[in-house]
């Protein structure tokens, strides 16, 4: 347990670099956010922004990894290739599971300042839960991209594959509704908007874990 | 004789590189230096020896166990200096600090700061900011500091001063003084390896070309400067090997006994160690 809170602490500290544009970063959104409050309701926007512009930092730390070449370091003290893989997935789940749960907060309490109340809360948090399963699925194509090919030779990759998938699913969607169109007739989307924290919780843990299963597998073979 | 390290036949293949026959036995108490120019074959071994990297052939054993069955409490018993990895450079000695605290139970938070305040390392500027010699400073006593039996250090002489090389090498002799730890280390600096290995392993594109225990260099091989005009009336045989160097032969023996018998008017000295390596690498 020392070593993942170890390796948890490893990858904070990357943000220790940017800690002032971060700060700066905050109080910018803080400010739009304020700005744009005026206007209209932006909480699910806003928090939502919140979550794409800070929840896929984490990245950098495989960066920082990267450059200073910490693996081969850090698997010859008692840290295990499990170890290592299975933290990296947990600091990008939680940073961009902090990330969102900081943007709902700063986005109700501005709101809820500006506005006074706040329209469909449920739906709202609805619709960031389905944001943060898109971030999950592009984090999670991306991160065996990275364990495979780096983070700098694997960028292409990064971007193609999970374009591929999109692909795929939009190739499969069009054709199901070529040849069974009643299948959509039948869809009761409000029913399927209503259920969906239950299908992102699901379709979370799919991605996390296939993807993980996945790295560990490409991490256990690599040379370091 | 027990062995914090047994390597016995090692083999990695590459598209452009053969490592082969590396036979390594570190006793307790003992320090074995592995010698050899870049690309040698060093790295490789050390890689292998941390199960860095999947080995083709050989068994290598780490307190009597195979590297692929240690535990994590077996594997706090080992410390490392690699020359080309390290943490992010962002993280300053005491985020450091913080880190190793987490990953060792034997992590020695005085030890450790009693020696940067020795050597003069600042605790709050990121690695980033530290000269290549600070920053192996660093690196060292990240690898003494939990209390290893047996350190494993690749180049750990690289980048320093001359006068934290010799207080490195005296905290190398130090550790060992209890005579259950044991050092296995690369340079290519071999001038640190003379007054502190018990064995010498000179490694020549993958192969090892010469094992041989310190004292017996010291007490036994010769070397013999030679002017080109006197080079013939040396038998091929009475001599290992010779490297003609700005005009002068410098012929290596492994008796100096038996050469001085042989030809009593010729001067012969004790060789260093880089005398040595240069010798086999270039000599004919």
């Amino acid at each position: 347990m020392n070593t993942l809170k170890g390796l948890l602490l490893k990858d904070l500290y990357v943000f220790k670099n940017f800690k002032s544009n971060i700060i700066f970063s905050v109080f910018m959104f803080i400010f739009l956010i304020t700005m744009a409050s005026l206007r209209m309701d932006i909480f699910t926007a806003g928090s939502i922004l919140f979550l794409i512009f800070f929840g896929m930092n984490s990245i950098s730390s495989f960066s920082y990894d990267e450059n200073a070449d910490s693996d081969k370091y850090l698997l010859s003290l008692p840290i295990t290739r499990k170890e290592i893989v299975f933290t990296k997935y947990l600091f990008v789940f939680l940073n961009s599971f902090i990330s969102l749960l900081i943007g709902i907060i700063i986005s109700f309490i501005i709101t809820l300042l500006i506005r006074g109340k706040i329209n469909n809360i449920a739906d709202s948090l609805r619709v960031c839960l389905i944001a943060f399963t898109s971030v999950s699925f592009l984090m999670c194509s991306n991160l065996p991209c990275i364990y495979k090919w780096g983070v700098e030779k694997g960028r292409m990759q990064s971007v193609i594959i999970p374009a591929i998938f999109i692909f795929i699913l939009g190739i499969f969607g069009g054709l199901l509704l070529m040849f069974f169109p009643e299948l959509y007739q039948d869809i009761d989307l409000l029913y399927l908007f209503k259920i969906s924290p239950f299908i992102c919780v699901i379709l979370n843990i799919l991605f996390y874990l296939i993807s993980y299963l996945i790295s560990f597998k490409i991490y256990l073979k690599k040379s370091i | 004789m027990e062995y914090n390290l047994e390597v016995a036949e090692l083999e990695k293949k590459y598209s452009n590189f053969h490592l082969k026959h590396i036979n390594i036995k570190l006793p307790k108490g003992k320090i074995i230096g592995l010698v050899g120019e870049n690309g040698s074959g060093k790295t490789t071994t050390i890689k292998s020896i941390l199960n860095l990297i999947k080995y083709d052939k050989g068994n290598i054993k780490i307190f009597g166990k195979n590297t692929n069955n240690l535990t994590k409490i077996d594997r706090e018993k080992i410390g490392v200096v690699l020359d080309d990895s390290f943490f992010a450079p962002i993280l300053n000695v005491n985020d450091i600090n913080k880190l190793m605290k987490k990953f060792y139970h034997n992590w020695n938070e005085k030890y450790y700061f009693e020696k940067v305040k020795k050597f003069n390392i600042p605790t709050n500027k990121p690695l980033k900011e530290f000269s290549s010699g600070m920053k192996m400073k660093i690196k060292v006593l990240c690898a003494l500091a939990h209390e290893p039996k047996l350190l494993i250090l690749d180049e750990p002489t690289n980048g320093l001063d001359p006068i934290f090389r010799y207080e490195i090498v005296d905290l190398f002799a130090d550790f060992v003084s209890n005579k259950e730890n044991s050092i296995l280390m690369t340079t290519h600096i071999t001038s640190d390896l003379e007054h502190l290995v018990d064995e010498v392993i000179f490694i020549l594109q993958g192969n090892i070309i010469l094992d041989i225990a310190k004292n017996k260099i010291d007490n036994e091989y010769g070397i013999i400067e030679i002017l080109p005009e006197n080079i013939s009336k040396i038998k091929k045989e009475d001599y290992l090997k010779c490297l003609k160097y700005k005009n002068i032969y410098y012929i290596l023996v492994d008796s100096r006994l038996e050469f001085q018998k042989k030809y009593p008017k010729l001067e012969i000295r004790k060789p260093t160690l880089e005398e040595i390596m240069l010798i086999l690498v270039k000599g004919e």
